[in-house]
């Protein structure tokens, strides 16, 4: 039952976000790109960090 | 309507100017330490690594002491659009108040709040619970600056209200229009990520000048890893954004346009448009109307400015010469104006109505009215009223020529900074580039230069008017006395350079320091990812 609420909840985020994304592609094409950079930017900060890790564990010890 | 004192009017924009300035030295950090720190938070949360909580926890410490100082710089700020600019506040008050409002009321109190849950909550909340919270920080904290931004959009290409001759100022017409403005969008967005610019430059800094000292080396790494690419994305961005609300100034502003390029005559005057050089280097000489030295580089301008090789940028004299006839119309609406107020005549009102979008020209010739009265200009002596007032719609060339080039030089340093510092820490060979990483310390105040010098050319360049195109901004400053004027600007001076010594002791003092020693704890033993697979 929790995972049903899950995935309900999840698919009226995406619906949420798909209806954002229409509105703001229309209305605000900047803002829309704002929201979908920052995330992307956010993300890929995260993601070198975790390369950061991955590369370390395998033994490089040099920054 | 009597005239200002001009040096009542200079010292309201000199004091505006200064509390914008200081106030704009912390905010773009806060701006962009947010996301910064939800980036930190993030990982910590789904890998559990204690180190990613001692990051966010450590630069949070500073991003606390700046967003601390920067609320008590910007609260000020507000208050002075009463006091200093009650013509302004009068005129525009219905439309620029909404978004001051929804700031204060929405974005700072969900900034403040969510603000103390992240620093008091990290034993309180959950992870994913404190991982909401500091995203919606770093969301308040941009909503904040979304708000003043639309706020300033208005005033760089009003949209979303109309004049009312009854009551005499602007009221709005569209919510919406104001929001969506393509001003205030591109200039959000560019201000937000060269915020994010200012905020990574500061991390990868400190932690070039630990890896430098050799002092708290994992946790400088990651953190520079993660500013150097957070920042050469955002540092793209804000270059890529600035071309855009450059094209948007060439759209709606041309004059502002003009004098950053310092083009006093047409783009093809020289028989060309595409042929037009881009300055690289001018000495404007506003009174003579030319450069008095200037190099650049041949075909560039065009496509730069226009997005194209055959259209013809007007230059500042024509500009000043195309004012003349909405000067003239402008002195005839608002003569009908003041007539309507009298009588409230439907001829009065017909005629203002015809002459309306060239209200903000009128003021500008009541300077040179006989008794700066503009019911006395006559056909005698209207053309060399106009002639003067002309001369009034150019911004200041050389302030917004090199304000607009020393930001953009700044801009292509900082690709270039956060490229060369990716690719090496994406190599681990960070500790082989002494020189890099002294480059990057050296850099930390740079990004906050960039972004005052964007200010003052968006500021400077949209000059002579407070609302572009309707309000002068010698009309639009409260009746104070000057001594009053030079006491509070005294004052004001005094008491930002002491908040800024505060936050210059402070952010030194706990960046020498580094991260506690609990706070350096070897990643925990047993680390908890949010995501991790199902024991067996």
């Amino acid at each position: 039952m929790g995972k049903y609420f899950t995935f309900v909840g999840l698919g009226l985020v995406l619906a949420l976000a798909l209806l954002l994304a229409v509105v703001a592609g229309d209305y605000g094409p900047w803002y829309f790109a704002w929201m979908v950079g920052t995330v992307m930017i956010v993300l890929i900060a995260g993601c070198g960090a975790v390369l950061f890790d991955a590369q370390h564990e395998k033994g490089e010890g040099e920054i | 309507m009597p005239l200002i004192d001009p040096s009542v009017v200079d010292l309201s924009r000199l004091q505006f100017a200064l509390t914008a300035l200081y106030h704009f030295i912390f905010v773009p950090l806060t701006l962009g330490m947010t996301f910064l720190l939800a980036a930190m938070e993030t990982v910590y949360v789904i890998t559990g690594k204690q180190i990613y909580k001692d990051m966010t926890q450590f630069w949070g410490k500073l991003f606390g002491i700046n967003f601390a100082i920067g609320v008590a710089t910007g609260l000020t700020m507000e208050f002075e659009f009463g006091t200093n600019w009650s013509m302004y506040s009068h005129f525009v008050g219905d439309v620029f108040g909404t978004p001051l409002a929804i700031e204060g009321l929405m974005a700072f109190f969900m900034e403040s709040t969510f603000i103390g849950l992240m620093f008091f909550g990290w034993d309180r909340l959950s992870k994913p619970g404190h991982l909401a919270v500091t995203y919606l920080t770093a969301l308040g904290s941009n909503l904040s600056a979304l708000w003043i931004l639309i706020a300033n959009g208005f005033m760089q290409n009003p949209r979303g209200a109309s004049f009312n001759p009854d009551t005499m100022r602007m009221e709005f017409n569209s919510f919406l229009k104001l929001v969506f403005s393509e001003d205030a969008q591109a200039k959000f967005v560019h201000t937000s990520i060269a915020g994010f610019v200012t905020g990574a430059l500061f991390v990868m800094g400190i932690s070039a000048f630990y890896i430098l000292r050799r002092q708290h080396r994992e946790f400088a790494a990651r953190s520079f890893r993660m500013a150097a690419l957070f920042g050469v994305i955002s540092s793209l961005a804000v270059v890529t954004l600035g071309d855009a609300l450059g094209r948007l100034d060439y759209l709606v502003q041309p004059t502002k346009i003009a004098a950053i390029e310092g083009l006093w005559q047409d783009s093809d005057a020289g028989g060309s448009a595409a042929a037009a050089p881009w300055l690289l280097f001018a000495l404007p000489d506003q009174a003579a109307q030319t450069n008095l030295v200037e190099f650049g580089i041949p075909y560039v301008l065009d496509p730069l400015v226009a997005h194209s090789f055959s259209t013809n940028i007007p230059g500042l004299i024509s500009l000043e010469k195309q004012a003349g006839p909405r000067i003239k119309k402008g002195i005839a609406a608002l003569n009908a104006l003041q007539a309507y107020g009298k009588d409230h005549g439907a001829a009065a009102l017909a005629t203002f109505k015809a002459n309306e979008s060239d209200m903000g020209y009128g003021f500008l010739a009541q300077r040179y009215a006989p008794n700066q009265d503009l019911s006395k200009i006559t056909p005698a002596n209207q053309d060399a009223v106009v002639a003067q007032a002309e001369k009034d719609t150019i911004p200041n060339v050389f302030v917004t020529f090199w304000s607009f080039r020393i930001m953009m030089i700044l801009g292509f340093y900082f690709v270039g900074l956060f490229a060369f510092a990716a690719f090496f820490s994406l190599k681990n060979r960070l500790e082989r580039n002494p020189l890099l990483l002294k480059l990057c310390v050296w850099s930390i105040p740079l990004p906050v230069l960039a972004c005052e010098f964007g200010w003052i050319t968006a500021e400077a360049g949209r000059q002579p008017w407070s609302v572009y195109r309707w309000l002068p901004t010698f009309q639009a400053a409260s009746s104070h006395s000057v001594g009053y004027m030079v006491f509070s600007l005294i004052g004001f001076a005094l008491l930002y350079s002491v908040f800024i010594a505060a936050e210059l002791y402070l952010m030194f003092k706990f960046a020498r320091l580094g991260p506690q020693p609990h706070q350096a704890a070897a990643p925990e033993a047993a680390p908890a990812p949010m995501f991790a697979a199902p024991a067996e």
